[in-house]
């Protein structure tokens, strides 16, 4: 398991890039630049899934809300690599 | 075929379907057709909460001084939502356990209707403070006809698969004649009655009891009704897990990762499946206008709690593959996800106003007045 210490750029379609926060999750690090949705921020709920077009990313909790292979959780991981993500 | 509390088969529970497939023997967790359900067993558990250890005795106070329209928003609510309870509470194991076929799933179910009854427990918690004998509260909930459309409309589809599961357990499957009423039980029928179930409890989960949830959290905006709000907001982390579940469930259907017949279901049904949840999307709105018939609340109006209805039906649709049918984009009660959030739940005993954690339940409450004739 990688640590959460790097900080990534991260693209977000229609919107600007932003980076990512090192001991942030993904969800912390870009909600002060957009409007994302989110419920629990625990991983169960899946209000903020969103796309991962490009790139990698890593979970600190494991996720337990449905989501599709190219989405993830953005309230409980965090990038491994730069990535490119699409807010639905 | 009947129903066996024991199942003698030595059948491999790695290779049964979720529903319909042998009935469960060995209640065993070591391994798993879906681990999903095993960690939604866990994670339910450890949310653990009694209603008792929330303090709701100011509520009282605050309670007396709602306008009569708000009282009226904040009884109807609470009304509504003790019907949802109640059904949710017994119906997913009458309806789902005596077909269901692997353990994990069966666990998840008893595990998540328990919780249920922790829900319809609080309601009797909190109605009890507001008034000695809650009484003509309950009474109103069979008599009112706001809360019996919506209980008919939730009810059917679990009554259906449960009368047609029976007519299968007793005769099978063929055509059957009962107090001359005609009714065919073919397998495929049953799986469809249960698609069409599952959504409909995914729907109530998703979004029936958001319209309530956004009263009470209004109220804990202006600072009103807290105790009220503290157990609600336990109750809709609850309800996120359980909706979560038959997203899984419905999603492993649609996908063909379980039993390959649902997802033909799943692709033949879609229409049913989509108008089910657009029916509750209409009657949420319905139940807003009952709501605010005397008089809105602030910060919360008709048009405002439709539009966020609106908003979360589009992201429950589209969790499931129905689409985002409403044109909404912005979420427009934003302060509502700090309630949903689970950070602010989940408090240390001293923190919080836990009855129990008070010595002999004493007030905890002093003011600078207490010490007014103490002298030293």
């Amino acid at each position: 398991m990688s640590k959460n210490t790097s900080s990534f750029m991260v693209e977000i379609k229609h919107h600007k890039t932003v980076q990512h926060q090192p001991n942030k999750t993904l969800l912390e690090s870009i909600e002060q630049h957009v409007e994302i949705q989110y419920h629990c921020r625990e991983g169960y709920c899946g209000a903020c899934r969103t796309k991962l077009l490009k790139g990698e990313v890593e979970y600190q909790t494991d996720p337990l809300a449905f989501i599709e292979d190219d989405e993830i959780l953005p309230c409980c991981c965090f990038p491994i690599s730069p990535i490119n993500i699409e807010i639905s | 075929m009947k129903y066996t509390t024991f199942n003698q088969v030595n059948n491999n529970p790695l290779l049964e379907p979720m529903f319909f497939g042998n009935p469960v023997n060995v209640a065993r967790y070591d391994q798993q057709k879906h681990h999903i359900f095993e960690k939604l067993i866990e994670k339910q558990i450890s949310f653990f909460w009694r209603p008792e250890e929330v303090d709701v005795s100011k509520d009282r106070v605050d309670f007396q001084k709602l306008s009569d329209s708000e009282k009226h928003i904040f009884i109807s609510n609470l009304k509504y939502q003790t019907l949802l309870d109640s059904i949710q509470g017994r119906s997913p194991n009458i309806a789902f356990l005596p077909i269901i076929s692997i353990p994990e799933l069966e666990t998840w179910v008893e595990t998540w209707s328990f919780f249920e009854t922790i829900h319809s427990r609080s309601y009797t918690h909190i109605l009890r403070n507001l008034f000695g004998d809650p009484s003509s509260i309950f009474d109103d909930i069979v008599e009112n006809e706001e809360i019996k459309k919506r209980a008919a409309d939730i009810s059917k589809y679990y009554d259906d698969l449960i009368f047609a599961t029976q007519l299968w357990q007793t005769l099978g499957e063929g055509t059957h004649t009962i107090k001359g009423e005609t009714h065919v039980i073919t397998m495929r029928e049953l799986k469809k009655k249960l698609y069409l179930c599952m959504n409909s409890v995914n729907a109530l989960e998703a979004i029936r009891f958001y319209v309530s949830f956004a009263c009470t959290f209004a109220f804990a905006e202006r600072e009103l009704m807290e105790g009220n709000s503290k157990i609600i907001r336990l109750i809709a982390r609850d309800e996120n897990l359980h909706l979560t579940s038959t997203q899984h469930v419905l999603n492993l259907w649609a996908k063909g990762k379980d039993d390959p017949e649902m997802a033909e279901i799943a692709e033949e049904c879609k229409e049913q499946a989509t108008q089910i949840f657009l029916n509750a999307v209409e009657q949420e709105k319905e139940w807003a206008g009952f709501l605010f018939q005397h008089g809105s609340m602030i910060g919360l109006n008709k048009e405002i709690l439709c539009q966020y209805v609106e908003f979360i039906a589009n992201h429950r649709m589209s969790a499931i593959g129905l689409g985002q049918p409403f044109d909404i984009k912005n979420n427009p009660l934003p302060w509502m996800n700090n309630y949903l959030s689970s950070d602010n739940v989940q408090v240390a005993p001293q923190e919080s106003e836990i009855s129990s954690y008070l010595v002999g339940q004493i007030d905890s409450e002093v003011n600078s007045d207490d010490f007014g004739d103490f002298d030293l």
